[in-house]
This record gives structure tokens, C-alpha cells and sequence, in this order.
């Protein structure tokens, strides 16, 4: 009974997490029309950053808000520097196959990936280093028993439910989230609208590096950062966004947090080996029982 | 006034527009006509900015509106109504004219909400459907859906291509009619691109007939419509 | 259209194949023994590279589980050579049958899948199935893995060629497999199979409106791009040991590197890229030799390069070095 009650809890507090990763490819998925395969690259580097801060003797707080300023700015150059220009590009020959068109900025961002965590390497690898939790990873005792969920926990789950109201709001009310979503829906139309198009994409791309760097600080183990660190992240998140739906937000939200029971419920029941395993099934099972998720809707971007 | 010169659009090696020149008057109502691949939808999106011509000038007031991205090109005072495809399904009516005012939100937000109150006063049917989605409105209403997003930024330029394509004639008389009463209104200029010859030139002041990329005819609207040559020759009736 | 009868298609495989033979035999000749070995790498990445040109290439399926279908079949013929005591001979070309097996299982899912859901797919899949080795450490050896390689040289093969050095020997293993490989593949992109897998790709509706069963033939290409994938994941592995170190992830990723970087869309291409993954590194520790970088940065370097062609060729010229925009016979 103890187990499973220190498994829900912590599935809980990772799938909150978990649901951040997911809500940040959402969002450049909902923004500019792609998955982010260089996501939580963007995050491992902006943790690298905190971390080589706290090492220079910064304070922790300072290093965490660098660190999701960095994650946002990153997310911006991406934009500007690749993505921009791949999508302005004349047509050719290869672009006017359909499948290589949606395979290119794919192969683009894998490229990110791969330069991200290489530029990694090659700067930081040479010293063992963490990355701090911001908060006791030890449960509150209350009446005298030690409860499974800590303070973090606690911490996690409420920036994920504020980040999702937040996010939420934005989309739904104000001005900047509807010509978000007018140029994911239409490019054109928004053009004609008289919406910066370019500017909304690089925006997009700044909250969702923003939120994925949030992620990754709060994945990163306390001594354990390499570039490699937050890959399991990637696929995680991955998963999680097609599970609630690709192009929703709660969704994304939900697939987190089912995610993060499962993968809970794997460590304490079976072995860790059997994450990975269980990850593809339930990739596999939503991708063949229900592929547009659990609250996507109807899009003609799909599968 | 808007001056185009010389206009040369292509696709790849197709010459849609062949050095295209003609003038539309302010506060009048213009019409491009011709048959089908005549170069008429690729003028219009040349003038809005979404194609690049490969020679030629298109001034509006003096102004250039070469080299400029179209959604520069709508903060000019250039609206672009295209064919087909001109709402969002997946927004309601009200975020869909919201849409076409978000550039000038800040500055202008007593005059947007004035411009939506006349727009849902001339197309009432809007006003009723106003939280539904877009995608399931008629036809006729995501016209007229689109023009309200169009003119919701109260532009001195509109560019309305083919408003009456799979239209009952009807509704397509509705919105013309309004159309003509906005530009008496309001002084509002319009480019009126239309298959249906018989209709525009009904409505238009003046004409321009469009054949293979090139201009056949420039003139009053009421001599072309009794050109009976012109009319068989180019347009099949 | 004289080039689509089998029999003309035939030739031209041929010919290709034995005139690449040929030129590839004596560059081997003509290197040290630590060229020779770069070469039989080169060889065995270009199968691996082949079976991308195909899935990706032509038939517009993006796949990042390479790596993994490599592993299946390096792992499945190292289990032959060792628990069976089969000779490599058998066991290599028994890694076609595995991977193609994999493939199958694989294409039956991916079939459905496009774009980003069939890239992240792919992706977990070949983070999953090395995993697998580690689950069942008995059977796979775990993080430590199967030791096989090339061996030696036959009797007869000696007294006939006299001996060749270590690293040659793994280039005459290789090459077989690189020829038949590239006589299958050029075939295929030659014939009728190739016309529809690239009709899907360029047009998937208009290709199922004449009447083609787009999911069948999906699944038949990843079938046969595994079957490639797995050949050379066995010669990988012939290397020296088949663990999950000789197939991370970073492999598939390496593989549509070369891929892109090469041509995804040719034959040639698919040598180009394989070239280049080999001989980048080497490349780049001479041109920084007199630098003195530390290890870190020189483990890193290499990566960092791909990567950065990575993103230049997809930006500028996505169709590679052998690309190229014009009309080429076979795209």
C-alpha cells in the first residue's frame, strides 16, 4: 500500500513535469507548425548555464530565472537563424515532394539537437555537475509520519497548474494568442489579416523555450548533467503530447501526468529497463486506438 | 489611386501576368474580368504582397508596395479578400473579424469596435452567429465573414477576389449591393475581380478585361458591357 | 522506356556494381592498414546508409530507428556465431532475414504514421530496443555485450592472395556485401517498385488514385530498407563486439547525417555521406592537429561539425552533395 501510494505521488510530481515538456512542444507545434526535436537540447543547455553560474558563485534563484530567460532567447535563435530561412526557401525539386517537405524541418531540428549537445560537450563536459532542485526532496512529516510527497513536489505541481491557466488565458483572450493560433491555422489569412507572422513564430518559439528549460532544471539530478542527460525527457514529452493530442494544451497537460504514472508505476513495480519498453506501448497503443489523442481534435496536419 | 506598370508575375516558367498597366481611380469600383487562368487572382495577390512580380511597379497614393511583406502591405490601407479560402474554420465569426484588427488594437480600439458594430449592422446574419465557428457557417456568410474581416480595419484599398464563386445568385447580389453602398458610403476604392462579367460590370464603374496575363480593354464599365465582340470573343457570351 | 525492362535494369546494376568494385579494390589496395579499415567502415555505413536512401530518400519515409534495426541484426548474428558456432559466412546473411523481420514489425505501425509522429516513433523505438539488451542480460551480455569478428582469412585465400593485414581482411569481408548491396538497391531504384515508392512519396493520394495500396507498399519498403539495415548492423558488429555502446542513438542520427549530407536521394549520395561520416573525424583531428584541444573538446568536435553541416546542407540544399536540381534519371 506504501508503494503505491509513493508511486502516485510520484508520478504525480514527475508528470507534472513531464507536462511541461509536453506543453512546450504543443506550443511550437500549435505556433510554427513543427515538432522541436531540439527541445529539451534547448533545456539541457540553458541547465548547463544555471549550473556554471551557481559554480561562479550566483545565487540559485538568479541562476534558475537565467536559465528560462536563456531557454527563451535560445528558442528565438533557433527560430531566426534555421527555421526562418527553411521556411522562406524557394521551391525545389525535393520540396515539392509532400513528404519531404513536413521530413525537412525534422531533420532540421535534429541537426540542432545534435549541434546543441555537441556545443555542450564541448564547452562544459570535462566536470562532473548538477543541477540542484529548488526545493526539499524530502516529504513533510505530518503527525509524525513521513509523507511521500515533498515540498518539490508541491512546487512542481503548482507551476504546472499556473503555467497552464496562464497559457490557457493567453491563447483563448488576449490578442497575441489569437494571432498565434491564426497563423498556425492559416499563414495567409493571418498575413492578410495584417498579423506579423514571422514575429508570432518566434514568439512561440520564446515561451516554449522558456517553459521546456523550466522542465529540464527541474529534471536535471542533483550530479548528474550531461548532454545526454534530458533525452529520455524528449521522448517522454514526445509521447505525452500525442497521447492528449498533439495540437491541444490540457492535453498536453494530461498526457504528462499519465506518462508520469506510468513511468512511476514501471520503477516501482518492474525495473527501470522496462521504461523505454513501456513508453513504446503506450506511444504505439494511442498512435493505433485513438491517434489524434485523448482531446485532439479533427486537423488536417495529421497522421 | 492605385497605379500598376508594367507588371510581370510568373510560376516558374509560367507567365501568369505579361507586363500588366492600368490605373483604378479612388472611390471607384474597378473590375478585373476574363476567363478562367486569365492572370485576374494572380493581379490581385501580386498587389496584397503574397506574390512576387518579377518586373514592374504597383504604387497606392504614391506609395510603393513592391518588396513589401503583405501584412506591411494591409497597415497601408490595403485590404486583400481572397478567393476561396478567406476565414478560419476553426475560430468563431468574432475572432475572425477580431482577427483583421489586431494590427491596429492598441490605437484604435474605440474605431474597431464602432467599425464591427456597422459590420454586423450590414450583415446581420453575422451578428446572430457571432460565437459559432466559422467552418460552420453557409457560404454566403463566410463571404460575408471574410469582406468583415477585410474591412474591419476600415481600408482605403479592397481587393475582393471572386466573391460570388458557389454563391446563389441572391446572396451574391446581397453582398455586391453592399459592397456599392460601402463604397458610396465611405469613398472605400475597390478591385473587384469576377468571373461572373455580366454582374461586376452591373456594379463596377470600370472595367479591365484580362486575356492570358494581358490587357485587352480598359474602360467605362457600361462600354464594355455593350461591346457584344468583346463580350464573345473573350468572355463566351 | 527501354530502362524499365528488367533485363536492361539488370545490366546497369551490373555494370554499376562491378565498376564500383573495381575502383573501390583499388583504392584499398593502394591505402595503409589504418585507411583499409576506415574503408570497410565506409563499406559497411554505406549499407546502413542505402537503407535510409531507400525508406527516406525515395519513398519519403523518415525513420531515426536505423541504428536500432542495425542492432538486430548485429545482435541476432553475433547470438549465430557464437551460441550456434556458425560461420559468418551464414550468420551475416542471416542478419537480411532478421532485420527484414524487424522491419516488418516495424513497418506495420509506421505504415500509418507521417512526419513528426512517424520521426518520434521511430525515435523511441530505437531508444527502446537497445534497451531490451539490458532487460535481458543473459541472453544479450548487457552494457558488456557479444564479442565476434572477422576472424582470419581462410587457407586457401591465403595461399592464393597471400596474407592480407588485419584491417584488409575486414575490407574483403565487407565488400561482398557492400556489391550486393548496391546491385539490390540500384535495381530496386531502377525498376517498377522504385517508380511507385517515389510516386507515394511525391503524391501519396494522387499515387493511392491509380490504384496503389499506399500501406502495403509502406510496409514492403520498411521491410526491405530493415533487411538493409540489418546486413549492416551484423558487419558493424563484426567489428569487435555487438553491445549497446556499438549502437547508440546517436548512430541512426549519424546515419541520416551521412544520408543527408551525401544525397538522400542516390546511390551515389548514400557512398558520398558514408565517406564522409568515416573520414569527417579523421579529417577534422588533422586540421586541428596543431591546436592542441583538449580531449573533451576533440571527442566533441566531430559531432559538432556533422551538426552544423547537418543544418547548413538541410537549409541551403537539402538534397546533398549528389543532389543537385536537375532532373536526374532515378530521384
Amino acid at each position: 500500500m506504501d508503494t503505491l501510494i509513493a508511486a502516485l505521488f510520484t508520478g504525480t510530481s514527475r508528470g507534472a513535469i513531464y507536462a511541461l515538456v509536453a506543453m512546450g512542444l504543443v506550443l511550437v507545434w500549435r505556433g510554427a507548425g513543427i515538432v522541436n526535436f531540439a527541445q529539451m537540447g534547448q533545456a539541457m543547455f540553458s541547465t548547463y548555464i544555471a549550473s556554471t553560474l551557481i559554480m561562479n558563485g550566483y545565487s540559485y534563484w538568479l541562476a534558475f530565472f537565467v536559465a528560462i530567460a536563456a531557454g527563451a532567447l535560445l528558442g528565438v535563435f533557433l527560430d531566426l537563424v534555421v527555421m526562418r530561412p527553411l521556411s522562406n526557401k524557394k521551391q525545389t525539386e525535393l520540396l515539392s515532394s509532400q513528404s519531404m517537405r513536413s521530413a525537412v524541418p525534422v531533420i532540421a531540428s535534429l541537426g540542432i539537437l545534435g549541434v546543441l549537445q555537441a556545443l555542450a560537450g564541448v564547452i562544459w563536459a570535462a566536470e562532473e555537475r548538477g543541477f540542484q532542485a529548488p526545493f526539499a526532496q524530502e516529504g513533510y512529516t505530518i503527525a509524525g509520519r513521513v509523507m511521500p510527497f515533498t515540498s518539490f513536489d508541491l512546487f512542481v505541481v503548482t507551476v504546472v497548474a499556473i503555467t497552464l491557466i496562464l497559457t490557457v488565458i493567453f491563447f483563448k483572450k488576449t490578442g497575441v494568442g489569437l494571432a498565434m493560433r491564426a497563423s498556425a491555422l492559416d499563414q495567409e489569412v493571418a498575413k492578410l489579416s495584417g498579423i506579423r507572422t514571422n514575429g508570432v513564430r518566434a514568439l512561440s518559439w520564446a515561451i516554449s523555450g522558456a517553459a521546456s528549460s523550466l522542465a529540464g532544471l527541474l529534471l536535471t539530478p542533483t550530479s548528474n548533467l550531461s548532454p545526454y542527460t534530458l533525452d529520455l525527457a524528449l521522448i517522454i514529452g514526445f509521447t505525452a503530447a500525442v497521447v492528449g493530442g498533439l495540437d491541444s494544451l490540457p492535453g498536453s497537460v494530461i498526457g504528462g501526468f499519465i506518462l508520469g504514472f506510468v513511468i512511476s508505476f514501471v520503477n516501482y513495480y518492474m525495473t527501470p529497463e522496462d521504461i523505454y519498453l513501456a513508453i513504446l506501448a503506450v506511444l504505439i497503443f494511442v498512435l493505433v486506438v485513438r491517434p489524434r489523442g485523448i482531446l485532439g481534435g479533427k486537423d488536417t496536419r495529421r497522421v | 489611386m492605385l497605379e500598376v506598370t508594367d507588371l510581370t508575375t510568373s510560376y516558374g516558367s509560367v507567365i501568369a501576368l505579361n507586363s500588366v498597366s492600368m490605373k483604378v481611380k479612388e472611390s471607384k469600383i474597378t473590375t478585373v474580368i476574363g476567363a478562367n487562368g486569365a492572370g485576374k487572382s494572380t493581379l490581385l495577390r501580386t498587389i496584397s504582397g503574397l506574390e512576387k512580380p518579377s518586373s514592374g511597379s504597383i504604387t497606392w497614393n504614391g506609395q510603393s508596395l513592391l518588396h513589401r511583406r503583405p501584412e506591411e502591405i494591409v497597415r497601408v490601407g490595403v485590404a486583400h479578400v481572397p478567393e476561396g479560402h478567406a476565414v478560419i474554420s476553426a475560430l468563431t465569426v468574432e475572432e475572425n473579424i477580431l482577427m483583421g484588427s489586431l494590427f491596429r488594437r492598441r490605437t484604435h480600439k474605440r474605431d474597431i469596435a464602432l467599425a464591427t458594430e456597422e459590420l454586423y449592422t450590414l450583415f446581420p446574419r453575422l451578428l446572430e452567429r457571432r460565437k459559432q465557428l466559422a467552418g460552420t457557417l453557409s457560404g454566403g456568410e463566410r463571404q460575408m465573414l471574410a469582406i468583415s474581416r477585410a474591412l474591419v480595419s476600415r481600408p482605403s484599398l479592397l481587393l475582393l477576389d471572386e466573391p460570388s464563386l458557389g454563391l446563389a445568385p441572391l446572396v451574391v447580389e446581397q453582398i455586391i449591393d453592399s459592397i456599392k453602398i460601402l463604397s458610396e458610403k465611405t469613398g472605400l476604392t475597390v478591385l473587384l475581380v469576377e468571373q461572373n462579367a455580366n454582374t461586376a460590370l452591373g456594379v463596377a464603374d470600370h472595367g479591365v478585361l484580362l486575356s492570358l496575363g494581358k490587357v485587352v480593354a480598359d474602360r467605362p464599365a457600361h462600354e464594355l458591357k455593350a461591346d457584344a465582340n468583346l463580350r464573345a470573343a473573350y468572355l463566351g457570351y | 522506356m527501354s530502362s524499365s525492362r528488367p533485363k536492361s535494369i539488370v545490366r546497369k546494376s551490373s555494370i554499376r556494381t562491378a565498376l564500383f568494385g573495381l575502383l573501390i579494390f583499388l583504392a584499398a589496395r593502394s591505402f595503409e592498414p589504418y585507411n583499409q579499415g576506415q574503408l570497410a567502415v565506409t563499406l559497411i555505413l554505406f549499407i546502413g546508409i542505402l537503407s535510409i536512401v531507400i525508406l527516406t530518400g525515395i519513398s519519403g519515409q523518415i525513420s531515426l530507428g536505423q541504428g536500432a534495426l542495425m542492432a538486430v541484426g548485429g545482435y541476432s548474428t553475433a547470438l549465430m556465431i557464437i551460441n550456434l558456432e556458425m560461420s559468418l559466412w551464414i550468420a551475416v546473411p542471416l542478419a537480411i532475414v532478421s532485420g527484414g523481420l524487424a522491419g516488418l514489425i516495424l513497418g506495420t505501425v509506421a505504415a500509418r504514421l507521417s512526419g513528426p509522429y512517424l520521426a518520434g516513433t521511430t525515435l523511441v523505438v530505437a531508444l527502446a530496443i537497445p534497451s531490451i539488451a539490458n532487460r535481458f542480460g543473459s541472453v544479450f551480455k548487457g552494457d558488456e555485450g557479444l564479442q565476434v569478428d572477422v576472424g582470419y582469412p581462410p587457407e586457401w585465400f591465403v595461399n592464393t592472395f597471400g596474407d592480407p593485414s588485419y584491417e584488409m581482411w575486414q575490407f574483403y569481408v565487407a565488400l561482398p556485401f557492400a556489391l550486393i548491396s548496391l546491385f539490390f538497391a540500384s535495381n530496386l531504384l531502377l525498376s517498377r517498385s522504385g517508380r511507385v515508392w517515389r510516386s507515394i512519396r511525391d503524391h501519396e493520394i494522387a499515387s493511392a488514385l491509380t490504384g496503389v495500396k499506399v500501406s502495403r507498399q509502406k510496409v514492403f519498403v520498411f521491410t526491405i530498407s530493415a533487411a538493409f539495415a540489418g546486413l549492416a548492423g551484423a558487419l558493424y558488429g563484426l567489428r569487435g563486439s555487438v553491445g549497446p555502446s556499438t549502437y547508440p542513438t546517436s548512430l541512426s542520427l549519424m546515419l541520416l547525417t551521412g544520408a543527408i549530407l551525401g544525397g538522400i536521394r542516390s546511390i551515389a549520395g548514400a557512398f558520398i555521406g558514408s565517406v564522409l561520416v568515416v573520414f569527417l573525424p579523421d579529417w577534422i583531428d588533422y586540421a586541428v592537429h596543431s591546436f592542441e584541444l583538449s580531449e573533451q573538446v576533440s571527442n566533441y568536435l566531430p559531432a559538432l561539425v556533422g551538426g552544423i553541416l547537418l543544418i547548413l546542407t538541410v537549409v541551403i540544399n537539402p538534397a546533398g552533395v549528389a543532389g543537385g536540381n536537375h532532373l536526374h534519371k532515378h530521384k
